[in-house]
């Protein structure tokens, strides 16, 4: 308390004196810092003689973040973020920043090539585009005039726009139904989880401008997460960006960047999140704190039912009243029941709110859990009535694109495209749509593969155990890759086929994570830099030259022309979009429950065999058809987690680890990082390198991280080298101790451990994947990232 | 006259790090070979650092970032030391660096009390056509060398919040006859940052954001009490 | 021309060195020649490809080099403390040893000057120090407080050479021609004349005083380059009388390590009477101890205040990184010479050799203990980095070369001219002096008519 007898004149004096001494203390640094002589008169910049500024989208992550290059003489110099892309407005990570020395990347491919020596032997000799087309093209032919198309197999990675469709439309006039997206790596669990409950098979958005709480499930929101810049943008705005400040709380074993900048970090036992979203529905239950209408109206399955056989089902309310008590599943997630409780009262209290389902994070736990978490953690978002509303969960809109032309008739393609699956989605894995990872162990296992094609895909590399890929490829004999750099995969292909970078090709980009659509434009900032293809044109030229139907299927005439036509309706010309680099319609408009286009759009539209009828299922009505078909024997070889009624309801599943508990005491947590991420060009940037491991003070490789008193049990010291070892293998790097991160559990930064790509990113750290479990989750085939213990000892 | 000022939100910074490299590839600053960046050589003039992350912190508490560029502090100590002036205050407050100058004796990098100046121990490199993305803005003037020019080896450098944009804002001013507006001169770190946590401008302009955030409650400063005055100014989480 | 030289028994015996010329030594020059090539070798390569050679980092920013420097400077005060101080206080055992320590002083200043250029990233621009320099920074006072010293003690070394110049001059006769053609120039006529004696030590009285200054200011300037920084550990008011009561105490030691070799080798027992290193000793009992009352002052006070940022740097030195050669220098420096010096060295110059070497060791690792912790754990960044600090081969190689080069000027000095005073020494004989000899008269001593 301020002193009641300082009277005024007293505080005057005191200020004059406090204000004299300033003025003598301020003159005072003058004299020290000062000199007579200033040493620069005259100043005048020197700059370039000839600039320009070119827009174009960052692909080194799936933000893909609006980019303006800055051209000084022929020169790419600097990259800045374009405000006028509604997912950046002119900001820009360590990665985007650092495109010019992908670039410039004295490792990149300079052309075509064809492999002279042994696989994986690093013997190549140049060869022109026009003979790589023409053989491309003769191998397709061929396998087409033996009447198996199908056994041409195309692998990509992250690819969004036309491309994406490009590819699947290049396959199937081909004949072949095996374009296989690497998202059973990444965002399949996710979607299934929104498809199973919602019906839409797509990530969502999140309104986050307009949330008041955001529940975060192992989604490493601001460092990785599905789409980093926009969950920063959205975060960063509703906790300094309006009036009333939003609150994050995020779940995860390992705190990490996401977990330090939440409102809260919660420690939790991995592969425990459906229990821990179902307490919280179960808090919300039992305090009446749901949205009734919501949960009456719009939806299936909250009250138990019967069907149409007259068989009693059980309802979720019941389901969950019953079976996650949060004492219970204090038990389970290690998280005090008093937390669970209290935080599913601050979500439920404070709406709108949301829970995020992550992009990969939790989910890929190699059961079929994962799904049935991500199905838990939005049921929360359906309780408390937060779908399509604002500050809630949005549907993501696309750019009005015309549908693709219809295919010519074309009877060899046609029988080939009604061949079964390589990747067993939807045969092998009942549920799945994508089985990257299992294409390795189905060409192994005999499924015949002739031809295969990587576009934007490492599979060696980036999937778990991915060895095996090794062995599968000896068993095709072709093999094309498309990659910009000579990787772990393209060492082993017969065809290296440079496309040049995101900054010298022509390509769209949806912008995914606002709800509204938008779409943005790459193109070349400058003249391509070597003897490069956009595999766009090269598909192109490939269709042309093998005639027929094929040719006729693809049209166009190069790629940008394909652009140009696709792009027509999505509400602006082509100079436009060229000249700002990106279009949106924005304002998500969004549907009223019941109207038609809710049901039209908004929940069920995606559904295959479940009605239609604009509800959300709490109890998957998808699921329990497409299981259905299923014998009892089938069902059970898929070794369920749950049986009866639960099986379709979100539940929990307990993780079937590889490795005993006893022998291998730690969950192997393989995280991703804000300046590696996991593309594997990015660890040939050096400068990501060198802030790669920022989060603990480390640079230039790999480290595990550990909790310092389990690290004091067993003995070991920070820093010192370790062996991390899964009943799979073992790698050695150094251990790291970190505060935050659950006792159970060991991370590993992803994206280091390279056996290729360039001198920065080869024989730099370890890979986690060499010592996970290389198996593929038997409902969906999702890669299991997330299932493997391992043990660590001194090395 | 300006006292231009950075002011630096941690409740909204993410530790993204991209201020960092922002900062290399506007301003030059060589990648060093990873034996020297275990030394702790690496040139970032803004460095993102954890704190509290290790063994020994108090574990209930959330771990916490620290982005720092130079403090541009009004009573620097690095500028008091230098016995060429080779670095020294100018009349808007920005702490100069003139490369063209320095001695290389480091009295400015121990006396700094914020660690932010940065020596080249060696000549700086870039490997095989990686220095076709080098900015060629450089500031200069009697002989002198400052912004994002290549620095010679032997000499300290450090943050100049981007000295060259202000002069080519000024040129631009200048050649439509007016004066500087505000916005006009952003340094790359703010402009880049991801966590919208940045925010630049004149501190003598009682209407600019900066003036107006460095009387927030949260507003203070590194090290306030060694007395530096640093015109980089932070405001508290939460 | 009518020259007089006071009588010194002693003065075969101090000759003989001299008369004896290079002989045998060739094979210690050689050496120390080539280690100081050595060095120069490295530092050429240094210069070439940047200081990146060095193990120096950040926040490490300064290293073995600017230890070096400090001991060098340290060093140097040997001399003028035995001559300038105690000539002013009126010590009189210091006459035999005066040249002695002053030629320590002479040439281990040129090295720590070399030790700045070493260290600086762009020596190429040394003369920027001139053109641009600024009086603010405390480099510069360093700059011109050892320029300035260099010079005067030059100066002071020199005119006190002048008569025993003469006397080789005139005694020396079948050295070779170029060696007597230097006596001649270097002796600038000197006659032994009254005046002159009178003269000499008036100047040299006066010299004196003003010695003493630049000494105290010198070394605690050099400290202030520290000590004005805000860095912990350094910022404190003490820095710059413990940098000088070290650097007396190093000095010191040193002249007990060169006069027991010179006395030993040059056969000088006679001239270095063991009295001489009794009076030493107790010099360096106060040493001891005003360093251990220097240290406590420094330690406890900082331990007391606690403030965060000093206990990082206190711990570092007390149990952290540098807690072996934090210990090891206050056992080598403190426990073990003050032990050598109560119960051991008296009456023996051995014991008192070890305990110099002994210190001198020690004081080079506290120079050390002084200057790198605190750069491990800078202010601010203590939190964040964490610096380590290992030397590179580069930087011991030149840190030997220094040694060497100096130990090299040292042995060529002592063949070319008497080490120890030979006029100055004059009064210690029993002899009256000579009629026209001036009466010696200390500065401040009062004449007895008053
Ligand atoms: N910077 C950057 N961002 C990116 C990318 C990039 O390259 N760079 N790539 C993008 C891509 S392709 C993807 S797929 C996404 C991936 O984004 P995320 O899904 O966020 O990826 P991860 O880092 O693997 O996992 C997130 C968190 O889940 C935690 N976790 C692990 N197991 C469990 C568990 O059982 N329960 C809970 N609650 N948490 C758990 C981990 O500790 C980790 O912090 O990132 C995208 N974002
Ligand atoms: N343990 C663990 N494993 C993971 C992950 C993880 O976090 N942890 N993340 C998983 C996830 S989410 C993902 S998304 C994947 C990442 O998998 P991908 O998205 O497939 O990324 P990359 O590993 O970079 O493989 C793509 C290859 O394409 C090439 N390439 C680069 N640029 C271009 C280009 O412009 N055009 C073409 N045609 N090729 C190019 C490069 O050579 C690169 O090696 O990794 C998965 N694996
Ligand atoms: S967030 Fe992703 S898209 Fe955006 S700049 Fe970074 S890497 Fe590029
Ligand atoms: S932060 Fe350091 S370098 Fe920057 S002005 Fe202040 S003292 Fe100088
Ligand atoms: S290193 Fe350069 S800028 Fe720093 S004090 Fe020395 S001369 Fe000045
Ligand atoms: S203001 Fe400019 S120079 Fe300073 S850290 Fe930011 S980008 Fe770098
Ligand atoms: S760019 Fe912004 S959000 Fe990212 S670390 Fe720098 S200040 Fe923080
Ligand atoms: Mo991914």
């Amino acid at each position: 308390m301020m002193n009641e007898t300082l009277s005024r004149r007293k505080f005057l004096r005191l200020s004059a004196g406090v204000m004299g001494s300033a003025a003598v203390m301020s003159t005072a640094p003058r004299l020290l810092n000062r000199l007579a002589s200033d040493p620069q008169s005259a100043v005048w910049l020197e700059t370039s003689t000839n600039e320009r500024i070119v827009p174009t989208v960052c692909s080194m992550c799936p933000s893909g973040c609006g980019m303006l290059a800055r051209i000084a003489d022929g020169n790419l110099v600097k990259m800045e973020g374009s405000p006028m892309h509604p997912i950046n407005v002119g900001a820009l990570c360590p990665k985007g920043q650092a495109a010019p020395e992908l670039l410039y990347n004295p490792d990149r491919l300079t052309g075509p090539m064809r492999r002279t020596g042994e696989r994986g032997a690093g013997q190549w000799e140049p060869i022109s585009w026009d003979e790589a087309i023409q053989t491309v093209a003769d191998k397709l032919n061929e396998l087409r005039q033996a009447g198996h198309p199908e056994r041409a197999a195309l692998l990509y990675g992250e690819t969004r726009g036309q491309m994406r469709g490009f590819l699947k439309r290049f396959m199937e006039a081909v004949g072949s139904p095996n374009a296989v997206s690497h998202d059973s790596l990444n965002i399949e669990a996710a979607k299934l989880g929104i498809y199973l409950t919602q019906g839409i098979y797509d990530l969502p958005a999140y309104d986050l401008e307009n949330s008041n709480y955001v529940l975060s499930f192992g989604a490493s929101l601001l460092e990785a997460g599905r789409t980093p810049q926009r969950t920063v943008s959205g975060l960063s705005y509703m906790h300094r960006g309006r009036a009333n400040r939003g609150k994050v709380v995020t779940f995860d074993p390992r705190e990490g960047v996401s977990g330090a900048k939440s409102d809260e970090w919660i420690s939790i036992k991995p592969g425990t999140d459906a229990a821990l979203a179902l307490a919280m529905c179960n808090v919300i239950i039992k305090t009446g704190r749901f949205d009734s209408d919501f949960v009456h109206n719009y939806a299936f399955g909250f009250q138990d039912f019967k069907d149409d056989d007259g068989k009693d089902h059980k309802g979720f309310k019941n389901f969950v009243l019953e079976n996650f008590d949060p004492r219970r599943v204090e038990q389970i997630t290690g998280v005090p029941a008093t937390t669970i409780s209290r935080i599913a009262g601050e979500f439920a209290g404070n709406r709108p709110s949301v829970a995020i389902v992550p992009a990969k994070g939790g989910l890929l736990n190699g059961g079929f859990g994962g799904v049935a978490t991500a199905m838990a953690v939005h049921c929360l978002n359906a309780l408390v009535g937060s779908l399509e509303t604002p500050g809630g969960v949005q549907i993501q809109r696309y750019p009005d694109c015309p549908d693709w032309p219809e295919l010519p008739a074309d009877s060899a393609a046609e029988a080939g495209r009604e061949a079964e699956r390589i990747d067993g989605a939807g045969t092998v894995f009942p549920v799945g749509r994508y089985a990257y990872q299992a294409v390795a162990d189905r060409a192994l296992d005999g499924y015949p593969v002739e031809a295969m094609f990587l576009y934007d895909a490492n599979p060696v590399y980036e999937t778990p155990g991915g060895q095996k890929f090794i062995q599968a490829f000896e068993k095709i004999p072709f093999i094309v890759s498309f990659a910009t750099f000579m990787d772990e995969s393209a060492e082993y292909a017969d065809l290296a086929l440079p496309e040049p970078t995101f900054l010298e090709r022509w390509q769209d980009d949806y912008i995914e994570g606002l709800g509204y659509p938008g779409v943005a434009l790459r193109q070349p900032v400058l003249e391509p830099l070597h003897d490069t293809m956009n595999t766009g044109d090269f598909l192109l030229q490939v269709a042309q030259k093998m005639g027929g139907p094929v040719a006729q299927a693809m049209p166009w005439d190069s790629f940008e022309a394909l652009l140009k036509d696709r792009l027509q309706n999505v509400g602006t010309d082509w100079e436009t979009l060229t000249e700002l680099g990106v279009w949106i319609t924005p304002g998500y408009r969004f549907a009223r429950r019941g109207s038609e286009k809710w049901i039209n759009e908004v929940v069920g539209a995606d559904r295959r065999r479940a009605p239609r009828d604009g509800r959300f299922d709490f109890f998957s009505r998808e699921l329990s058809c497409i299981l259905g078909d299923l014998s009892d024997d089938e069902l059970a070889a898929l070794n369920p987690g749950a049986s009866g009624d639960a099986l379709y309801l979100p539940h929990q599943e307990d993780v079937i680890y590889e490795g005993g508990e006893k022998e291998f005491p730690f969950v192997l947590n393989v995280v991703t990082l804000m300046s590696l991420g996991p593309h594997s060009y990015n660890a040939n940037l050096p400068t990501l390198q060198e802030i790669s491991g920022m989060v603990v003070g480390e640079r230039w490789g790999s480290w595990v991280e550990m909790n310092p008193e389990t690290a004091a049990e067993l003995g070991l010291q920070n820093k010192q080298q370790v062996w991390v070892e899964s009943p799979f293998g073992k790698v050695q790097t150094k251990l790291r101790l970190v505060k935050n991160i659950h006792r159970d559990v060991v991370a590993l930064p992803h994206n280091q451990g390279h056996k290729a790509i360039g001198r920065w990113a080869k024989d730099r750290g370890v890979n986690g994947l060499e010592i996970m479990n290389p198996a593929s989750e038997l409902f969906t085939g999702l890669a299991s990232f997330t299932n493997t213990r391992v043990k660590v000892y001194a090395a | 006259m300006a006292r231009w000022s950075m002011v630096i939100d941690l409740d909204k910074c993410v530790a993204c790090q991209g201020c960092s490299i922002a900062c290399r590839f506007e301003n030059n600053t060589p990648i060093v070979s990873p034996e020297e960046a275990e030394l702790g050589r690496e040139m970032l003039w803004n460095e993102v650092f954890p704190l509290r992350a290790e063994e020994g912190d108090i574990a209930s508490e959330q771990s916490r970032f620290l982005t720092r560029p130079c403090m541009h502090c009004e009573n620097p100590p690095c500028v008091k030391v230098c016995p060429v002036q080779a670095t020294f205050i100018g009349d808007e407050g920005i702490v100069h660096q003139n490369y063209a100058r320095c001695i290389g004796c480091r009295f400015c990098t121990v006396a700094c009390p914020y660690g932010v100046r940065y020596f080249n121990w060696y000549a700086p490199s870039w490997e095989e056509g990686l220095e076709q993305h080098l900015n060629p803005d450089r500031v200069m003037g009697n002989g002198d060398l400052e912004g994002p020019a290549i620095r010679p080896r032997g000499v300290v450098e450090k943050c100049t919040y981007c000295i060259h944009r202000l002069h080519k804002a000024r040129a631009r001013a200048e050649a439509e006859g007016r004066e500087i507006r505000s916005g006009e001169y952003v340094p790359a770190c703010v402009q880049t940052c991801t966590g919208k946590a940045r925010f630049f401008g004149d501190l003598e302009d009682p209407n600019s954001i900066v003036s107006q955030l460095s009387q927030e409650r949260r507003a203070f400063r590194l090290l306030e009490e060694a007395g530096t005055r640093p015109k980089t100014i932070y405001l508290e989480e939460g | 021309m009518a020259t007089w030289h006071p009588k010194n028994e002693h003065e075969q015996i101090i000759l003989a060195p001299v008369k004896q010329g290079v002989g045998r030594d060739r094979i210690l020059w050689i050496v120390l020649a080539s280690i100081l090539l050595a060095g120069i070798a490295a530092w050429a390569r240094q210069f070439v490809l940047g200081l990146g050679v060095t193990g120096m980092n950040r926040p490490v920013y300064w290293g073995v080099y600017i230890t070096n420097f400090v001991f060098f400077i340290g060093l140097a005060h040997s001399g003028t403390f035995i001559s300038a101080i105690l000539r002013v206080t009126g010590a009189d055992f210091r006459k035999p040893l005066t040249r002695a320590a002053e030629a320590i002083t002479l040439f281990s200043l040129p090295f720590g000057v070399a030790c700045i250029v070493i260290d600086m990233g762009r020596p190429d621009r040394v003369l920027n120090m001139i053109r641009y320099g600024r009086f603010q920074s405390p480099l510069l006072w360093d700059f011109t407080a050892v320029s300035l010293y260099l010079l005067s003690s030059i100066v002071f070394f020199y005119l006190s050479l002048i008569p025993d110049i003469a006397l080789c001059r005139d005694r020396l006769t079948d050295v070779p021609p170029w060696k007597h053609r230097m006596y001649e120039i270097l002796a600038l006529g000197w006659t032994g004349d009254s005046h002159q004696y009178h003269r000499l030590e008036r100047v040299l009285d006066a010299m004196a005083i003003l010695m003493t200054m630049i000494v105290i200011t010198v070394h605690t300037v050099v400290s202030w380059v520290f000590g004005m920084t805000i860095q912990p550990g350094w910022h404190t008011a003490l820095i710059g009388p413990f940098f000088l009561l070290g650097a007396i105490f190093s000095g010191t030691a040193a002249v007990v390590i060169v006069l027991a070799i010179l006395r030993k080798l040059y056969h000088l027992e006679d001239a270095l009477p063991i009295g001489l290193f009794n009076s030493l000793r107790k010099l360096l009992i106060t040493f001891t101890l005003g360093w251990l009352y220097m240290m406590i002052a420094e330690f406890l006070t900082t331990y007391y205040g606690s403030l965060p940022e000093e206990m990082e740097v206190f711990w570092q030195k007390f149990t952290g990184d540098f807690y072996l050669i934090f210990w090891g220098m206050t056992i080598l420096v403190f426990f073990i010479p003050l032990f050598i010096f109560i119960f051991r060295a008296k009456d023996s110059i051995p014991w008192m050799v070890t305990a110099g070497v002994l210190i001198n060791i020690g004081m080079w690792m506290e120079r050390y203990v002084v200057i790198i912790p605190t750069e491990t754990r800078p202010r601010l960044l203590y939190e964040l980095v964490q610096g380590s600090y290992r030397p590179t081969w580069t930087e011991w190689l030149i840190t030997a070369a220094l040694f060497s080069g100096m130990g090299l000027l040292y042995a060529i000095f002592t063949r070319l001219f008497p080490i120890i005073p030979l006029w100055e020494t004059v009064d210690s004989l029993e002899h009256e002096p000579e009629p026209e000899r001036p009466e010696p008269r200390r500065f401040g001593e009062r004449t007895a008519q008053v």
